[in-house]
């Protein structure tokens, strides 16, 4: 049990984040460039709070080693139901919370300098940290509706991140894709929260769990509510189908797509299934589901990934293809190794960013094709790209080693042998793309004037860099298998395992590790760098003959499988289609039937026109006629004395004259 | 009264007597309804108030010989013939100024000539 004090402490964590963000949003344009260090400040606290927050569940802080769990009501719907306000922390809460506020804190030191001199600095820096605010917030959210409120929020900033550079219109399409191909997954994520909600009457993530387990909810219906969450996964965490916002995404900055892509928003879709693990284990279905579409994944991704002109684009594909990675192994069971690649995909991924960044930053250019040479101009970059290849391919080793050889394992493990196999054939495709880019960027002859001007990057950017890279081999050695004789514990394992219910519903075996499945692993992606050394350093004109030789394939690949151009012809046009349609209907029949009242109003009105000659007496005239029809038509049965009576009038005037 | 003929004595007799209803009625109709032919017709705009005055004073007619007439009106014809009277007065009073007005901008009093409201 925690105090009121360590309450408020694990409160502040997204609090403060999202008070730089009204503080830089108000006073943004006084503080101009010293807004980062508002922001900096922020979030080295929040980083401390995670850090103790992850200490307290970990039982080194004293009071602590169980899970923080603390709410409040939110709202009280009486008889309705009532929702709360909470947090819950347990071990993949408290690792995520210092894995995003840490990479957070990275990225905004070295977007001080890649930023700098942008005309809306204070206003980057403050979406920024909404941006990590959100997501601090999605980790600690116990329930489903609060989930989606931050879920929404890192929607939101995504879009306004993403399109930062506004005034380009490939970025202003780029952001909107993103939210409207995100928003297909958060509208059947909100589906499946309400069936949820409708069958157990809660939107807690243990209490749906355990109304599933005593059957209050089950067959088609759980299943379907299960895969409707899954493809809001789907959608932030860009899987197939919906994967094809991601790499457009790299239209924001650099350091955006950093923290997009290693702690916030893609993280989401991952975290999100893993939070809700003990709810999926119970539709075999939804887990099968799962892992086929991960492993997939990551295998259309890598293949996308190898002939990407553009270094962000290589990156971002390599991004989509290890989230692919996760989703498998969340799918087949390994829940901890799932995690585990989430976490250290954290700092290479992150690390790649930057290191791409600070090739932009040195030479303006994002095509691989014009750098060339840089490694004797940027070393610490080279050194850091390389170490963050070296993870990304799962190389001994470095962090990505351990993670990735996890899925791997468990994959033939429970004998999933086409997803092992998928798995495989992406990890020879991962190691050649990575290396692909690195051989392009780094070595060879600059060919052209900026990459032979190009030079090392400021201290601000290569610092966050360093450190960086020095996670990206070490971060994985904490989570060691027991099985390969090193005398360090798989702290990782101990700490994020899934709950016994889980376990027990899976039926796995403990996960052994094998050195042959290591082995393997490591040798293709050897040699995988191999070929992208053979092709790109030993003899360069290999890969053009390849390339033009296979054509349609290297096209093909190019366009990313033509999903843009299937979903422009399908469901794009089709929205285009009921667009134009609704306009349509809009413009002729209601605004039709509008300006036609109005058309109908004025023609009536220049017929009546006429009558008003400005002359008294015609007034006058229609009055009295007026009366008399009037009177006519009240009292029919006098009609013949009115009549009389006009005769009468009539006969009168003639008598009198018509002029006194 | 003696040594007078019984017709003339019949017709003495019709004259001091209360005349009837409809007899106040039919004046009151005769005097709107000349009222309400000139007002129409005529073309001076001091005429056409002339007739409007004996309009307003045909309706007085009718509510004073209802008044006198049908017991229960309790005599409120007659306070409205009153403020009929003061109405027609203060309106007199305006309509004449108007005519004063358009008089002075325009020389004429000739409505036919006054149509500057024409739509």
């Amino acid at each position: 049990m925690q105090t009121v004090g360590q309450q408020l402490i694990i409160t502040a964590i997204p609090a403060l984040p999202a008070l730089v963000f009204f503080v830089l949003a108000l006073f943004g344009r006084l503080l101009k460039e010293s807004a980062q260090y508002v922001a900096i400040l922020g979030v080295t606290i929040s980083l401390v709070f995670s850090a103790f927050a992850l200490l307290f569940v970990a039982g080194i802080v004293p009071g602590g080693g169980a899970p923080i769990e603390f709410a409040v009501n939110w709202i009280n719907l009486g008889a309705g139901g009532n929702f709360s306000m909470g947090v819950y922390i347990d071990g993949l809460a408290a690792v995520m919370l210092v894995v995003v506020s840490f990479v957070s804190l990275m990225i905004q030191l070295y977007s001080g300098a890649f930023m700098e001199g942008d005309k809306r600095f204070a206003w980057f820096y403050a979406v920024l940290n909404l941006f990590t605010a959100s997501m601090l917030g999605l980790v600690l959210a116990p329930n489903f509706i609060q989930l989606y409120v931050f879920w929404e929020l890192v929607g939101l900033c995504s879009y306004l991140l993403v399109g930062h550079w506004f005034e380009k219109p490939s970025a202003r399409d780029a952001a909107m894709k993103a939210f409207i191909v995100t928003r297909i997954g958060d509208a059947a994520l909100f589906v499946g929260i309400i069936i949820f909600w409708a069958t157990t009457g809660s939107v807690a993530f243990s209490d749906i769990s355990l109304a599933a387990q005593s059957g209050f909810i089950g067959g088609s219906l759980f299943t379907t509510a299960v895969i409707l969450v899954f493809v809001g996964a789907v959608g932030k965490s860009a899987q197939f189908p919906l994967h094809v916002w991601l790499p457009d995404a790299m239209e924001g900055p650099t350091p955006v797509s950093a923290l997009i892509h290693a702690a916030t928003m893609v993280a989401a879709g991952v975290y999100l299934v893993a939070r809700t693990y003990d709810i999926f284990v119970q539709s075999p279905t939804a887990m099968l589901t799962v892992a086929y579409i991960g492993g997939f994944t990551a295998l259309m991704a890598a293949t996308m990934a190898l002939v990407k002109r553009d270094i962000k684009r290589v990156i971002a594909y390599s991004t989509v293809s290890q989230l692919g990675y996760m989703m498998l192994g969340l799918g087949i069971g390994n829940y901890t190794g799932g995690i585990f690649h989430l976490y250290n995909h954290a700092f290479f991924k992150a690390l790649l960013f930057l290191c791409a960044g600070s090739i932009i930053y040195a030479m303006n250019s994002y095509n691989l094709f014009e750098m060339g040479g840089l490694r004797r101009r940027m070393p610490i970059t080279f050194w850091a790209m390389v170490i963050a290849g070296l993870s990304l391919s799962g190389i001994f080793p470095f962090s990505g080693f351990w993670s990735k050889d996890s899925i791997v394992a468990s994959a033939y493990d429970e004998h999933y042998y086409l997803l092992f196999g998928m798995a495989l054939l992406t990890v020879f495709m991962t190691a050649f793309y990575i290396f692909r880019a690195i051989f392009l960027a780094f070595t060879g002859e600059p060919r052209t004037q900026g990459a032979r001007e190009a030079g090392e990057s400021p201290g601000i950017m290569t610092g966050p860099m360093m450190l960086l890279a020095f996670l990206s081999i070490v971060s994985g050695w904490v989570g060691i298998p027991p099985g390969l004789g090193i005398p360090i514990p798989d702290y990782f394992d101990e700490f994020v395992h899934p709950s016994e219910f889980a376990v027990s519903t899976l039926n796995i075996e403990e996960p052994s590790f094998s050195f042959v499945l290591a082995a393997i692993s490591v040798v293709v992606a050897l040699l995988g760098i191999g070929l992208a050394y053979a092709l790109y350093v030993a003899r360069p004109e290999l890969a053009g003959t390849l390339a033009s030789r296979f054509s349609w394939l290297h096209k093909f690949l190019d366009k990313g499988w033509y999903f843009d151009a299937l979903y422009g012809a399908t469901f794009v046009r089709f929205a285009m289609w009921l667009g134009k349609a609704t306009r349509g209907f809009d413009r002729n029949v209601i605004g039709g039937a509008v300006s036609g009242v109005g058309r109908g109003a004025t023609g009536t009105g220049s017929l009546l026109q006429r009558l008003q000659s400005g002359g008294v007496q015609n007034y006058a005239l229609f009055i009295l006629l007026s009366v008399l029809i009037i009177g006519i038509v009240v009292g029919a049965q006098y009609a013949v004395i009115v009549v009389g009576l006009i005769v009468l009038i009539t006969a009168a005037a003639f008598a009198v004259g018509t002029r006194l | 009264m003696p040594g007078v003929p019984v017709q003339v004595q019949q017709f003495i007799d019709a004259l001091v007597s209360a005349p009837p209803l409809e007899g106040y009625l039919v004046v009151g109709a005769f005097l709107f309804a000349i009222g309400a032919w000139g007002a129409l017709i005529r073309r001076n705009a001091v005429v056409i108030f002339m007739c409007v005055e004996l309009m307003i004073n045909g309706v007085n007619l009718t509510l004073v010989a209802f008044a006198d007439y049908l017991p229960g009106a309790g005599g409120l014809g007659v306070s409205y013939a009153v403020l009929v009277i003061a109405i027609a007065a203060a309106e007199i009073a305006v309509g004449l100024a108007i005519v004063l007005a358009v008089f002075r901008s325009r020389r004429t009093v000739n409505v036919d000539e006054v149509t500057s409201m024409r739509g």
